[in-house]
């Protein structure tokens, strides 16, 4: 068995499998979750090498951003102190992990070839899709059920969060002049960079989950500033948070009633028919987003 | 061996690091983090075998993006969670 | 409109319906949420009779795009058995969260209940496997919410429901990834066709039973359930148990029966499951015996039941009877398991709380409740004229059709267990001599004693006519893939 890998992808993919171990090994709650970061911007790059530079983006953006946010923003509240596991279960646990991947990279090594069979439809088709990049055109055609149903997932956690909240999110906030200042400067950035994404979307792949985690970062600055009129609170805010669910699902009724059929996308209009669909899913992300870092958080000052 | 078969094997390395972990650990945030650090071995297995092609597999790539999605909203849900129980806990030791 | 193209409203139609009653205010949600839950109902009894007056089985493709590259929704009589218990205890719970919010966790009840209903029906007629992890993850994310509004002391219990349904869709997904490596499509149909026995099945068939196992709490996975289901009100708990679990069920079942071979490391497994449900029929059994309080009696009893979900995988394996006696077993167990829960929030709000210990002179106060919780168990426990007893009658007839004595004893022993906890129960109710001097129990509204015993008095009127539900179901494959 010969190894054919340059020394740089060698040197990522030890760096992963570190980084895996150390952010689980590391006990400060601190520590992990700055190791965890480091873990999900190599595992961004490994997955850029494997050739998905746009959704080694996503990665970095979801997976590290928003993920990242959240758990550092968790990280306010006291560790608790929690009594280690005895070394009997450690040792079983360590032992069995071993053993099942063992038996994973048996299995691994065994899989038959790729037949090439379903990129090739893809390709095949990708012209009547509406979309010009064959990731786009599976999301947002093809399988654009499965894309539906992301968003409900997302619905259902803003709610789920919402419903385990103190509510201390709902009130307003007060903030200094300066942090004012810095929203105005800043949020106009991000409402444009927002906007970039999901218009190079178009072209490159998951313009709106990007594009909405962009304008949930923005609503993030706009609330911890104080920024009057964009936040997220009352009903406006839960009416952006369903309007992507509701866009998407009247478009799969409206193509059943009127049209060939359950979310069937007519070729003459299919590419407006994705843009449209992506704006409204960034706003319904990115506000969602932006709900589920609040519902966590507990404003300052506010005992429980 | 190539890059992309010591990636399919490294997929699942990083899955059973984060589950065990995540079985092992008592503090709730960390088992969140484990949990997150499977989940990211899960999509690297999915990314690897979508580099199998010579023109990488675009429905692969698709279904880690949309795992992706599910698990910033499932971690949200947790964090919510985890600092409630925390919170219950804290309130019972300081009685 | 062809009826198949019905599948997708299934699912639609409620999400849709959560996104605007979240929109209602919190006053009046409880209204607007009924309605949108009815509304949710009658679409799946009409899809339910269609699927029965059409007799065969549908398949839909969505977004104009066949398998592979698209996704597919299927319904076969298996869908249409358990889309007819999500309608029904769907209604049921309905009716019980709309007449006593307490018992749901208040508004934040409603958007959560339609979004969990779309993804449990969803998960029924999914075609495609990462649709299917992705219908899971939506039911999960419903189900741990719901269960998080059984108030601050749910919390963690939610959370350790979290984190096992978690780890059950990943170890699921990667099962998927790996069926895609090694076929290049996810449509279940193509897949039973493509896919070549070898150790890359059984690592798939291995890892959803592991997923699943965890998820429908299995022996040993299940120490997750006597935790979280008795923490979530009473109507959350009765979906939990009777609706959400059978949602992992149907997917070990259909990956199960699809791709299982007769290799030596799948006969293993089977044996493996089929042990672990032996000894969870048993340990459930032993730990509802134990147990003093109401809802933690029937969550041991969902462990309990959940291992005859797991020795199906061995009796219905060619057996038409021991599948169709582990369908109707879903059935009996949902409408069952969904009576008891419901009268066990009932006596919980009479009595403010539901410790065995306190009940005593229910019976006379609402005999309604505790006949409820005396006929789900009769049903549970398999005695005739009951739906359970048409279930253990076709597993005992597939178990003596295969020789398989062994399961012979562990149905009968079980079912003795569960005439033991039932009893338990019924007896605490009963009046001791001095009642007449404790405190009157608060009244509780009648519709809280008349839903439960609804749903049980359902349990034995299907029993009595359940002939052609039996035959609806044995059309569908039992054969294993290769075998």
């Amino acid at each position: 068995m010969s190894l054919d890998i340059g020394v740089f992808d060698a040197l990522l993919l030890t760096g992963v499998l570190l980084a895996a171990v150390a952010a689980v090994l590391v006990p400060r709650r601190t520590a992990s979750v700055a190791v965890f970061l480091v873990f999900g911007l190599l595992l961004a790059l490994l997955w850029a090498r494997l050739d998905a530079p746009d959704i080694a983006l996503a990665e970095a953006v979801l997976g590290g951003g928003v993920t990242g946010a959240l758990l550092v923003d968790a990280l306010a509240s006291k560790q608790p102190h929690a009594p280690p596991r005895r070394l009997w279960t450690v040792v079983v646990g360590i032992v069995a992990g071993t053993i099942a991947f063992l038996a994973a990279a048996c299995v691994v090594s065994r899989l038959s070839g790729p037949t090439g069979e379903l990129p090739r439809l893809v390709d095949d088709q990708i012209a009547t899709t509406g979309a010009e990049h064959p990731v786009t055109a599976v999301l947002l055609n093809f399988r654009s059920f499965d894309t539906l149903l992301e968003i409900a997932v997302v619905m259902a956690a803003v709610f789920a969060a919402t419903a385990v909240s103190d509510r201390s999110w709902a009130r307003e906030l007060s903030a200094s002049g300066e942090l004012r200042t810095i929203a105005m400067a800043l949020l106009p950035v991000v409402a444009l960079l927002a906007v970039w994404m999901l218009i190079a979307g178009t072209t490159r792949p998951g313009g709106a989950f990007q594009a909405g985690a962009m304008v949930g970062a923005g609503l993030v600055i706009a609330h911890l500033t104080g920024t009057r009129h964009a936040s997220t609170r009352g009903r406006w805010g839960e009416a952006l948070i369903v309007v992507g669910l509701v866009a998407f699902i009247l478009l799969a009724f409206s193509t059943a009633v009127a049209g060939e059929g359950w979310l069937v996308l007519g070729e003459s209009w299919a590419s407006a028919a994705i843009l449209g669909i992506e704006a409204v899913l960034a706003v319904s992300i990115g506000v969602g987003l932006a709900r589920i870092f609040l519902a966590n958080r507990n404003e300052p000052g506010e005992a429980r | 061996m190539t890059f992309v078969d010591l990636a399919l094997l490294a997929g699942p390395a990083i899955m059973m690091i984060g589950l065990v972990g995540h079985l092992l650990i008592g503090d709730l945030l960390r088992r969140i983090i484990a949990l997150n650090v499977a989940s990211g071995g899960v999509m690297l297995v999915l990314l690897a075998v979508a580099a199998r092609e010579d023109v990488p597999d675009p429905v692969p790539q698709a279904l880690v993006l949309t795992g992706i999605v599910i698990m910033a909203a499932v971690t949200g849900v947790a964090l919510a969670l985890a600092r409630r129980v925390d919170a219950v806990s804290d309130e019972s030791e300081d009685r | 409109m062809r009826y198949p193209a019905l599948l997708p409203a299934l699912v639609l139609l409620p999400l849709l319906l959560s996104a605007m009653v979240a929109l209602v205010p919190r006053g009046p949600r409880r209204l607007a949420g009924a309605a949108a839950s009815s509304i949710t109902g009658v679409l799946g009894s009409a899809v339910v009779l269609a699927l029965m007056i059409d007799g065969g089985s549908w398949e839909f493709a969505l977004a104009g795009w066949e398998a592979p590259l698209g996704i597919t929704l299927q319904a076969d009589g298996t869908s249409t058995a358990f889309l007819a218990l999500m309608t029904v205890v769907g209604v049921a719970v309905t009716v019980y969260a709309a007449a006593e919010p307490r018992l749901a966790g208040g508004p934040d009840f409603w958007p959560l209940w339609l979004v969990l209903w779309a993804g449990l029906n969803g998960v029924v007629v999914a075609g495609d496997l990462f649709n299917i992890y992705v219908m899971l993850e939506l039911v999960t994310l419903a189900a741990v919410a719901l269960v998080a509004l059984g108030g601050r002391s749910a919390a963690a219990p939610a959370l350790r429901y979290l984190f096992v349904g978690v780890v059950g869709s990943l170890l699921f997904l990667l099962a998927v990834a790996l069926v895609y490596a090694e076929t290049g499509t996810l449509d279940l149909l193509q897949v039973t066709a493509a896919l070549e026995p070898g150790p890359v099945l059984t690592a798939i068939v291995a890892l959803t039973l592991l997923g699943m196992g965890a998820k429908m709490a299995l022996f040993p996975l299940h120490a997750w359930l006597p935790v979280a289901h008795p923490a979530a009100p009473a109507a959350v708990s009765a979906v939990l148990s009777a609706l959400v679990i059978k949602a992992g069920v149907i997917v070990l079942w259909r990956i199960w029966f699809g791709l299982a071979d007769d290799a030596t490391a799948v006969r293993a497994l089977g044996v493996v499951a089929g042990i672990a449900g032996a000894v969870a029929v048993f340990w459930g059994g032993a730990m509802a015996l134990r147990s003093s309080r109401l809802k933690q009696i029937i969550a041991y009893s969902t462990v309990a039941q959940v291992g005859y979900f797991a020795i199906v995988l061995t009796l219905a394996d060619g057996s038409a009877a021991g599948w169709s006696g582990g369908v109707v077993l879903v059935l009996a167990h949902g409408l069952a398991k969904a009576a008891m829960f419901l009268a066990a929030g009932t006596l919980a709000v009479a009595y403010g709380t539901d410790r065995l210990s306190h009940l005593h002179g229910a019976i006379t106060h609402t005999p309604m409740t505790v006949a409820a919780l005396g006929i789900a168990g009769i049903s549970l426990a398999g005695l005739p004229p009951t739906f359970g007893f048409v279930a253990k009658w076709q597993l005992l007839m597939a178990a003596i059709e295969q020789g398989a004595w062994w399961w012979i004893g562990v149905l009968l022993l079980g079912g003795l267990l569960t005439f033991g906890y039932t009893a338990a129960m019924v007896r605490a109710t009963f009046n001791r001599p001095g009642d007449d001097e404790v405190p009157a129990p608060h009244r509780v509204r009648s519709v809280l004693a008349v839903v439960p015993f609804t749903l049980a008095i359902a349990s034995v009127v299907f029993g009595v006519f359940s002939a052609g539900l039996v035959d609806l179901v044995a059309e569908d494959p039992t054969v294993r893939g290769h075998g």
